[in-house]
Protein backbone atom coordinates (compact mmCIF):
# COMPACT_ATOMS: atom_id res chain seq x y z
CA UNK A 1 0.00 0.00 0.00
CA UNK A 2 1.28 3.46 -0.93
CA UNK A 3 0.23 6.56 0.99
CA UNK A 4 1.14 10.24 1.11
CA UNK A 5 2.39 11.19 4.56
CA UNK A 6 1.79 14.40 6.53
CA UNK A 7 3.74 14.28 9.80
CA UNK A 8 2.81 17.76 11.08
CA UNK A 9 5.05 19.99 13.19
CA UNK A 10 5.06 18.00 16.44
CA UNK A 11 6.24 14.79 14.77
CA UNK A 12 9.35 16.70 13.73
CA UNK A 13 9.77 18.00 17.28
CA UNK A 14 8.38 16.96 20.63
CA UNK A 15 6.65 13.91 19.15
CA UNK A 16 9.63 12.60 17.18
CA UNK A 17 9.14 9.10 18.65
CA UNK A 18 5.69 9.04 17.05
CA UNK A 19 7.27 9.85 13.67
CA UNK A 20 9.95 7.17 14.10
CA UNK A 21 7.53 4.49 15.31
CA UNK A 22 4.99 5.38 12.59
CA UNK A 23 7.64 4.88 9.91
CA UNK A 24 8.87 1.62 11.48
CA UNK A 25 5.38 0.15 11.89
CA UNK A 26 4.29 1.19 8.38
CA UNK A 27 7.41 -0.39 6.89
CA UNK A 28 6.69 -3.61 8.75
CA UNK A 29 3.08 -3.47 7.51
CA UNK A 30 4.14 -3.04 3.85
CA UNK A 31 2.96 0.57 3.70
CA UNK A 32 5.15 2.87 1.66
CA UNK A 33 4.99 6.45 2.96
CA UNK A 34 5.87 9.45 0.80
CA UNK A 35 6.15 12.60 2.85
CA UNK A 36 4.45 15.47 1.01
CA UNK A 37 6.89 18.13 -0.06
CA UNK A 38 7.19 21.48 1.67
CA UNK A 39 4.14 21.00 3.90
CA UNK A 40 3.15 23.71 6.38
CA UNK A 41 1.59 23.87 9.83
CA UNK A 42 -2.15 23.07 9.83
CA UNK A 43 -2.82 25.83 12.38
CA UNK A 44 -3.08 23.23 15.16
CA UNK A 45 -5.21 24.02 18.20
CA UNK A 46 -4.14 27.67 18.06
CA UNK A 47 -6.08 28.36 14.86
CA UNK A 48 -8.81 25.77 15.40
CA UNK A 49 -11.19 28.50 16.61
CA UNK A 50 -10.25 30.65 13.61
CA UNK A 51 -12.08 28.33 11.24
CA UNK A 52 -11.23 29.93 7.93
CA UNK A 53 -7.54 30.37 8.70
CA UNK A 54 -7.28 26.81 9.99
CA UNK A 55 -8.96 25.47 6.86
CA UNK A 56 -6.88 27.74 4.61
CA UNK A 57 -3.56 26.59 6.07
CA UNK A 58 -4.74 22.98 5.88
CA UNK A 59 -6.00 23.40 2.30
CA UNK A 60 -2.45 24.02 1.07
CA UNK A 61 -1.35 20.66 2.49
CA UNK A 62 -4.30 18.91 0.87
CA UNK A 63 -3.36 20.52 -2.44
CA UNK A 64 0.22 19.23 -2.06
CA UNK A 65 -1.09 15.76 -1.21
CA UNK A 66 -3.35 15.83 -4.28
CA UNK A 67 -0.27 16.07 -6.51
CA UNK A 68 0.88 12.64 -5.29
CA UNK A 69 -2.38 10.99 -6.38
CA UNK A 70 -2.35 9.02 -3.12
CA UNK A 71 -4.55 8.98 -0.03
CA UNK A 72 -3.07 11.04 2.79
CA UNK A 73 -2.25 9.46 6.14
CA UNK A 74 -1.79 11.55 9.29
CA UNK A 75 -0.79 10.25 12.73
CA UNK A 76 -1.76 13.44 14.63
CA UNK A 77 -5.43 13.71 15.61
CA UNK A 78 -5.37 17.51 15.43
CA UNK A 79 -3.76 17.73 11.99
CA UNK A 80 -6.03 14.94 10.80
CA UNK A 81 -9.12 16.83 11.99
CA UNK A 82 -7.95 20.12 10.49
CA UNK A 83 -7.03 18.69 7.08
CA UNK A 84 -10.26 16.63 6.92
CA UNK A 85 -12.35 19.68 7.80
CA UNK A 86 -10.56 21.69 5.10
CA UNK A 87 -11.12 18.94 2.52
CA UNK A 88 -14.83 18.90 3.38
CA UNK A 89 -15.10 22.68 3.01
CA UNK A 90 -13.13 22.67 -0.25
CA UNK A 91 -15.59 20.12 -1.67
CA UNK A 92 -18.80 21.69 -0.35
CA UNK A 93 -18.23 25.42 0.01
CA UNK A 94 -17.70 26.98 -3.41
CA UNK A 95 -16.74 30.43 -2.21
CA UNK A 96 -14.10 29.03 0.14
CA UNK A 97 -12.73 26.77 -2.59
CA UNK A 98 -12.55 29.71 -5.00
CA UNK A 99 -10.58 31.75 -2.47
CA UNK A 100 -8.09 28.94 -1.84
CA UNK A 101 -7.69 28.02 -5.49
CA UNK A 102 -6.89 31.66 -6.13
CA UNK A 103 -4.36 31.81 -3.28
CA UNK A 104 -2.71 28.56 -4.30
CA UNK A 105 -3.01 28.84 -8.08
CA UNK A 106 -4.26 25.29 -8.48
CA UNK A 107 -7.56 23.41 -8.89
CA UNK A 108 -8.75 21.16 -6.07
CA UNK A 109 -10.53 17.89 -6.83
CA UNK A 110 -10.51 16.41 -3.32
CA UNK A 111 -8.35 13.86 -1.54
CA UNK A 112 -8.93 11.24 1.14
CA UNK A 113 -7.52 12.22 4.53
CA UNK A 114 -7.10 9.32 6.94
CA UNK A 115 -5.82 8.94 10.48
CA UNK A 116 -3.05 6.36 10.84
CA UNK A 117 -5.09 4.32 13.32
CA UNK A 118 -7.92 4.09 10.77
CA UNK A 119 -5.51 2.86 8.07
CA UNK A 120 -3.95 0.21 10.28
CA UNK A 121 -7.17 -1.12 11.80
CA UNK A 122 -9.46 -0.88 8.77
CA UNK A 123 -7.23 -1.13 5.69
CA UNK A 124 -4.33 -3.30 6.81
CA UNK A 125 -6.72 -4.99 9.23
CA UNK A 126 -6.39 -6.60 12.62
CA UNK A 127 -6.01 -10.10 11.12
CA UNK A 128 -3.06 -9.16 8.94
CA UNK A 129 -1.45 -7.21 11.76
CA UNK A 130 -1.95 -10.13 14.17
CA UNK A 131 0.16 -12.33 11.90
CA UNK A 132 2.97 -9.79 12.31
CA UNK A 133 2.73 -9.66 16.11
CA UNK A 134 5.50 -12.20 16.69
CA UNK A 135 6.26 -10.97 20.20
CA UNK A 136 2.90 -10.66 21.99
CA UNK A 137 2.89 -8.24 24.89
CA UNK A 138 1.66 -10.73 27.45
CA UNK A 139 1.89 -9.33 30.97
CA UNK A 140 1.04 -5.72 30.07
CA UNK A 141 -2.23 -4.15 31.14
CA UNK A 142 -3.10 -1.09 29.08
CA UNK A 143 -5.89 1.46 28.85
CA UNK A 144 -6.75 2.92 25.43
CA UNK A 145 -6.99 6.70 25.37
CA UNK A 146 -8.64 8.21 22.28
CA UNK A 147 -9.01 11.78 23.50
CA UNK A 148 -11.11 14.21 21.48
CA UNK A 149 -10.29 14.92 17.87
CA UNK A 150 -9.55 11.33 16.88
CA UNK A 151 -13.26 10.51 17.13
CA UNK A 152 -15.00 13.90 17.33
CA UNK A 153 -16.67 15.57 15.58
CA UNK A 154 -17.80 12.40 13.81
CA UNK A 155 -18.95 14.34 10.73
CA UNK A 156 -15.25 14.86 9.99
CA UNK A 157 -13.24 11.77 9.08
CA UNK A 158 -15.46 9.30 10.91
CA UNK A 159 -14.08 5.78 11.39
CA UNK A 160 -15.12 4.81 14.90
CA UNK A 161 -17.97 5.33 17.35
CA UNK A 162 -17.64 8.84 18.83
CA UNK A 163 -19.10 7.85 22.23
CA UNK A 164 -17.49 4.43 22.63
CA UNK A 165 -14.70 3.86 20.12
CA UNK A 166 -13.09 0.40 20.04
CA UNK A 167 -10.44 0.38 17.29
CA UNK A 168 -7.58 1.05 19.69
CA UNK A 169 -8.99 -1.50 22.17
CA UNK A 170 -8.95 -4.16 19.44
CA UNK A 171 -5.43 -3.29 18.39
CA UNK A 172 -4.10 -3.49 21.96
CA UNK A 173 -5.72 -6.91 22.42
CA UNK A 174 -4.39 -8.16 19.10
CA UNK A 175 -0.89 -7.13 20.24
CA UNK A 176 -1.28 -9.54 23.15
CA UNK A 177 -1.65 -6.98 25.93
CA UNK A 178 -4.63 -6.90 28.25
CA UNK A 179 -6.93 -4.00 27.36
CA UNK A 180 -8.77 -2.69 30.40
CA UNK A 181 -12.08 -0.80 30.33
CA UNK A 182 -11.34 2.93 30.64
CA UNK A 183 -14.06 5.37 31.67
CA UNK A 184 -11.98 8.30 30.39
CA UNK A 185 -11.26 6.98 26.91
CA UNK A 186 -12.80 9.93 25.09
CA UNK A 187 -12.38 12.60 27.79
CA UNK A 188 -10.32 15.69 27.06
CA UNK A 189 -6.65 15.87 28.17
CA UNK A 190 -6.87 19.65 28.51
CA UNK A 191 -4.32 20.22 25.76
CA UNK A 192 -5.80 23.44 24.45
CA UNK A 193 -5.66 24.97 27.95
CA UNK A 194 -2.05 23.97 28.68
CA UNK A 195 -0.58 27.40 28.01
CA UNK A 196 -3.47 29.67 29.06
CA UNK A 197 -5.07 27.80 31.98
CA UNK A 198 -2.54 25.26 33.15
CA UNK A 199 -4.22 24.50 36.47
CA UNK A 200 -7.38 23.39 34.65
CA UNK A 201 -5.41 21.37 32.09
CA UNK A 202 -3.62 19.54 34.89
CA UNK A 203 -6.91 18.72 36.67
CA UNK A 204 -8.09 17.10 33.41
CA UNK A 205 -4.83 15.17 33.08
CA UNK A 206 -4.70 14.14 36.73
CA UNK A 207 -8.20 12.66 36.41
CA UNK A 208 -7.03 10.52 33.49
CA UNK A 209 -4.13 9.18 35.54
CA UNK A 210 -6.34 8.52 38.57
CA UNK A 211 -8.84 6.54 36.52
CA UNK A 212 -6.12 4.66 34.62
CA UNK A 213 -4.56 3.64 37.92
CA UNK A 214 -7.92 2.69 39.40
CA UNK A 215 -8.47 0.45 36.38
CA UNK A 216 -5.14 -1.24 37.14
CA UNK A 217 -3.26 -0.02 34.07
CA UNK A 218 0.50 -0.34 33.60
CA UNK A 219 0.42 2.15 30.76
CA UNK A 220 -1.78 4.48 28.74
CA UNK A 221 -1.85 4.08 24.96
CA UNK A 222 -2.46 7.18 22.83
CA UNK A 223 -2.85 8.15 19.18
CA UNK A 224 -2.29 11.91 19.38
CA UNK A 225 0.85 13.99 20.09
CA UNK A 226 -1.13 16.54 22.11
CA UNK A 227 -2.52 13.87 24.43
CA UNK A 228 1.02 12.51 24.70
CA UNK A 229 2.39 15.98 25.46
CA UNK A 230 0.02 16.29 28.42
CA UNK A 231 0.25 12.73 29.71
CA UNK A 232 3.94 12.06 29.09
CA UNK A 233 5.65 15.42 28.49
CA UNK A 234 3.88 17.23 31.32
CA UNK A 235 3.55 14.30 33.73
CA UNK A 236 6.34 15.56 36.00
CA UNK A 237 4.65 18.99 36.08
CA UNK A 238 1.30 17.40 37.00
CA UNK A 239 3.08 15.49 39.78
CA UNK A 240 4.56 18.74 41.05
CA UNK A 241 1.29 20.69 40.81
CA UNK A 242 -0.70 18.00 42.62
CA UNK A 243 2.10 16.96 44.97
CA UNK A 244 1.88 13.32 44.01
CA UNK A 245 3.77 10.54 42.27
CA UNK A 246 2.28 9.18 39.04
CA UNK A 247 5.02 7.26 37.20
CA UNK A 248 2.73 6.13 34.37
CA UNK A 249 4.37 5.23 31.05
CA UNK A 250 2.46 6.60 28.06
CA UNK A 251 3.09 4.95 24.70
CA UNK A 252 2.04 5.89 21.22
CA UNK A 253 0.01 3.00 19.82
CA UNK A 254 2.69 2.65 17.14
CA UNK A 255 5.31 2.09 19.84
CA UNK A 256 3.12 -0.54 21.49
CA UNK A 257 2.35 -2.54 18.35
CA UNK A 258 5.93 -2.02 17.14
CA UNK A 259 7.12 -3.91 20.22
CA UNK A 260 4.71 -6.73 19.39
CA UNK A 261 6.12 -6.75 15.86
CA UNK A 262 9.56 -7.34 17.35
CA UNK A 263 10.88 -3.94 16.31
CA UNK A 264 13.77 -2.61 18.38
CA UNK A 265 13.39 -0.06 21.17
CA UNK A 266 15.76 2.14 19.20
CA UNK A 267 13.64 2.05 16.03
CA UNK A 268 10.58 2.94 18.11
CA UNK A 269 12.57 5.64 19.97
CA UNK A 270 11.33 4.47 23.35
CA UNK A 271 14.22 6.44 24.88
CA UNK A 272 12.58 9.69 23.72
CA UNK A 273 9.49 9.36 25.93
CA UNK A 274 9.82 11.64 28.94
CA UNK A 275 8.51 8.96 31.32
CA UNK A 276 10.75 5.94 30.93
CA UNK A 277 8.89 2.81 29.80
CA UNK A 278 11.68 0.58 31.18
CA UNK A 279 9.56 -0.91 33.98
CA UNK A 280 6.74 -1.54 31.55
CA UNK A 281 9.02 -3.52 29.26
CA UNK A 282 10.10 -5.66 32.23
CA UNK A 283 6.49 -6.78 32.64
CA UNK A 284 6.40 -8.47 29.24
CA UNK A 285 6.43 -12.24 29.67
CA UNK A 286 8.85 -13.57 27.04
CA UNK A 287 7.60 -16.27 24.69
CA UNK A 288 4.09 -15.34 25.71
CA UNK A 289 2.40 -16.62 22.54
CA UNK A 290 0.56 -19.65 23.79
CA UNK B 1 -30.92 41.80 35.75
CA UNK B 2 -31.23 42.21 32.00
CA UNK B 3 -31.95 45.70 30.77
CA UNK B 4 -33.68 45.40 27.41
CA UNK B 5 -32.58 48.91 26.46
CA UNK B 6 -28.97 47.74 26.56
CA UNK B 7 -29.46 44.66 24.39
CA UNK B 8 -27.98 44.52 20.91
CA UNK B 9 -30.49 42.55 18.87
CA UNK B 10 -28.05 42.48 15.98
CA UNK B 11 -25.43 40.48 17.90
CA UNK B 12 -26.73 37.06 16.86
CA UNK B 13 -26.53 38.06 13.21
CA UNK B 14 -23.03 39.39 13.76
CA UNK B 15 -22.01 35.97 15.15
CA UNK B 16 -23.85 34.11 12.38
CA UNK B 17 -21.83 36.11 9.84
CA UNK B 18 -18.52 34.82 11.22
CA UNK B 19 -17.11 31.54 9.87
CA UNK B 20 -18.33 28.83 12.28
CA UNK B 21 -21.06 30.98 13.84
CA UNK B 22 -23.71 30.29 11.18
CA UNK B 23 -25.92 27.94 13.26
CA UNK B 24 -26.16 29.90 16.52
CA UNK B 25 -29.83 30.78 16.01
CA UNK B 26 -30.77 27.08 16.00
CA UNK B 27 -30.08 26.76 19.74
CA UNK B 28 -33.19 25.88 21.77
CA UNK B 29 -31.36 26.12 25.06
CA UNK B 30 -31.54 22.43 26.04
CA UNK B 31 -28.30 22.44 28.13
CA UNK B 32 -26.96 19.30 26.42
CA UNK B 33 -23.70 21.16 25.73
CA UNK B 34 -23.19 22.05 29.35
CA UNK B 35 -24.02 18.80 31.13
CA UNK B 36 -21.22 16.91 29.40
CA UNK B 37 -18.67 19.73 29.27
CA UNK B 38 -15.36 18.79 30.94
CA UNK B 39 -14.62 22.44 31.76
CA UNK B 40 -18.00 22.89 33.47
CA UNK B 41 -17.20 19.77 35.50
CA UNK B 42 -14.34 21.60 37.22
CA UNK B 43 -15.59 25.19 36.93
CA UNK B 44 -19.30 25.74 37.56
CA UNK B 45 -18.88 29.31 36.32
CA UNK B 46 -18.31 27.99 32.82
CA UNK B 47 -21.65 27.51 31.14
CA UNK B 48 -21.76 27.32 27.34
CA UNK B 49 -25.58 27.25 27.36
CA UNK B 50 -25.61 30.61 29.15
CA UNK B 51 -23.02 32.10 26.81
CA UNK B 52 -25.15 31.19 23.80
CA UNK B 53 -28.40 32.31 25.48
CA UNK B 54 -26.86 35.68 26.35
CA UNK B 55 -25.55 36.02 22.80
CA UNK B 56 -29.01 35.29 21.37
CA UNK B 57 -30.58 37.83 23.74
CA UNK B 58 -28.09 40.42 22.52
CA UNK B 59 -25.97 40.87 25.65
CA UNK B 60 -23.03 41.78 23.45
CA UNK B 61 -20.71 43.58 25.87
CA UNK B 62 -21.23 41.03 28.62
CA UNK B 63 -20.49 38.08 26.33
CA UNK B 64 -17.45 39.61 24.63
CA UNK B 65 -15.77 40.67 27.85
CA UNK B 66 -16.60 37.41 29.67
CA UNK B 67 -13.34 35.61 30.48
CA UNK B 68 -15.09 32.26 30.17
CA UNK B 69 -15.35 32.46 26.36
CA UNK B 70 -11.61 31.65 26.46
CA UNK B 71 -12.05 28.48 28.54
CA UNK B 72 -13.48 26.16 25.87
CA UNK B 73 -10.96 23.33 25.46
CA UNK B 74 -12.15 22.50 21.90
CA UNK B 75 -12.94 18.90 22.88
CA UNK B 76 -15.99 18.92 20.54
CA UNK B 77 -18.17 16.91 22.93
CA UNK B 78 -20.98 19.51 22.81
CA UNK B 79 -20.52 19.81 19.06
CA UNK B 80 -21.01 16.07 18.74
CA UNK B 81 -24.02 15.85 21.03
CA UNK B 82 -25.93 19.03 20.18
CA UNK B 83 -29.39 17.99 18.87
CA UNK B 84 -29.67 21.21 16.86
CA UNK B 85 -26.22 21.06 15.24
CA UNK B 86 -25.36 24.50 16.59
CA UNK B 87 -21.65 23.64 16.22
CA UNK B 88 -20.95 25.19 19.61
CA UNK B 89 -17.16 24.83 19.49
CA UNK B 90 -17.12 26.83 16.28
CA UNK B 91 -19.65 29.34 17.61
CA UNK B 92 -17.18 29.93 20.46
CA UNK B 93 -14.55 30.62 17.78
CA UNK B 94 -16.86 33.13 16.09
CA UNK B 95 -17.45 34.93 19.41
CA UNK B 96 -13.69 34.95 20.10
CA UNK B 97 -13.02 36.50 16.69
CA UNK B 98 -15.42 39.37 17.41
CA UNK B 99 -13.93 39.83 20.90
CA UNK B 100 -10.42 40.01 19.44
CA UNK B 101 -11.48 42.66 16.93
CA UNK B 102 -13.14 44.72 19.67
CA UNK B 103 -10.01 44.43 21.81
CA UNK B 104 -7.83 45.50 18.88
CA UNK B 105 -10.09 48.54 18.38
CA UNK B 106 -9.63 49.39 22.07
CA UNK B 107 -13.29 48.85 22.97
CA UNK B 108 -12.77 46.01 25.45
CA UNK B 109 -9.85 44.60 27.39
CA UNK B 110 -9.01 40.90 27.28
CA UNK B 111 -7.35 39.53 30.40
CA UNK B 112 -7.12 35.89 29.39
CA UNK B 113 -3.69 34.90 28.00
CA UNK B 114 -5.17 32.50 25.43
CA UNK B 115 -5.44 35.01 22.55
CA UNK B 116 -1.85 36.12 23.21
CA UNK B 117 -0.52 32.58 22.81
CA UNK B 118 -2.69 31.86 19.77
CA UNK B 119 -1.54 35.06 18.07
CA UNK B 120 2.14 34.41 18.77
CA UNK B 121 1.65 30.92 17.31
CA UNK B 122 -0.26 32.13 14.26
CA UNK B 123 2.28 34.87 13.55
CA UNK B 124 5.05 32.30 13.69
CA UNK B 125 3.19 30.26 11.06
CA UNK B 126 2.55 33.41 9.02
CA UNK B 127 6.29 34.12 9.01
CA UNK B 128 7.78 30.64 8.55
CA UNK B 129 4.97 28.33 7.40
CA UNK B 130 5.56 26.25 10.52
CA UNK B 131 5.42 27.18 14.16
CA UNK B 132 8.62 27.69 16.07
CA UNK B 133 7.97 25.99 19.37
CA UNK B 134 10.94 27.29 21.35
CA UNK B 135 10.44 30.86 20.13
CA UNK B 136 6.68 31.00 20.63
CA UNK B 137 6.61 29.25 24.01
CA UNK B 138 9.61 31.27 25.20
CA UNK B 139 8.06 34.60 24.20
CA UNK B 140 4.69 33.66 25.74
CA UNK B 141 6.30 32.59 29.02
CA UNK B 142 8.34 35.79 29.12
CA UNK B 143 5.28 37.96 28.48
CA UNK B 144 3.04 36.21 31.00
CA UNK B 145 5.45 35.07 33.73
CA UNK B 146 8.49 37.27 33.21
CA UNK B 147 12.16 36.29 33.38
CA UNK B 148 11.54 34.08 36.42
CA UNK B 149 8.94 32.04 34.53
CA UNK B 150 11.42 31.57 31.72
CA UNK B 151 14.14 30.45 34.13
CA UNK B 152 11.74 27.98 35.77
CA UNK B 153 11.22 26.38 32.39
CA UNK B 154 14.94 25.84 31.70
CA UNK B 155 15.23 22.27 33.14
CA UNK B 156 12.31 21.04 31.00
CA UNK B 157 13.66 22.91 27.97
CA UNK B 158 17.11 21.35 28.40
CA UNK B 159 15.64 17.86 28.72
CA UNK B 160 13.64 18.37 25.52
CA UNK B 161 16.76 19.69 23.77
CA UNK B 162 18.83 16.74 24.99
CA UNK B 163 16.27 14.36 23.53
CA UNK B 164 16.34 16.21 20.22
CA UNK B 165 12.76 17.38 20.60
CA UNK B 166 13.16 21.14 20.16
CA UNK B 167 15.16 23.17 17.70
CA UNK B 168 16.68 26.51 18.51
CA UNK B 169 16.05 27.94 15.03
CA UNK B 170 12.69 27.99 13.22
CA UNK B 171 12.03 25.66 10.27
CA UNK B 172 11.01 27.62 7.21
CA UNK B 173 9.07 26.30 4.26
CA UNK B 174 9.69 27.29 0.62
CA UNK B 175 6.10 28.21 -0.20
CA UNK B 176 5.90 31.21 2.10
CA UNK B 177 4.34 33.33 -0.65
CA UNK B 178 1.39 30.91 -0.73
CA UNK B 179 1.03 31.17 3.05
CA UNK B 180 0.99 34.95 2.68
CA UNK B 181 -1.79 34.72 0.07
CA UNK B 182 -3.82 32.36 2.28
CA UNK B 183 -3.67 34.90 5.11
CA UNK B 184 -4.66 37.69 2.70
CA UNK B 185 -7.66 35.71 1.46
CA UNK B 186 -9.02 34.77 4.90
CA UNK B 187 -8.34 38.18 6.43
CA UNK B 188 -10.01 40.05 3.58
Amino acid sequence: MKLAYYPGCTLHGTAREYDASTKAVCKASNIELTEIEDWNCCGALEAIFDKELSMGLSARNNMLAQRTGLDLVIPCSICSHNLSRADMAMRNDESFRAKMEKALGERYRGIRVRHLLDILVNDVGIDTLSSKFIKPLKGIKAVPYYGCLLVRPSEVGRFDNPENPTSLDNLIRAAGAECLPFTQKTKCCGGNLLMSKQDYAFIFTKKLFDEAKAAGADCIVVACPMCHMLLDGQQSMVEEAHNTVIGMPVLYFTQLIGLAMGLSEKELELDKNMVSPARLLDLIIEGGKE
Amino acid sequence: MIKTSQLDSNFKYEIANEPGGENIKRCFNCTGCTVGCPVTEIDKGYNPRKIIRKALLGMRDEVLSDDSIWLCASCYLCYERCPQDVKITEVMGAIRAIAQREAKAGNIKLDNPKPLFDNLFINSVRKNGKWHEAGVSGMFTLKTKGIKGLIDYIPMGLELFRKGKVSILPHKIKGKDQIKRIFEEVER
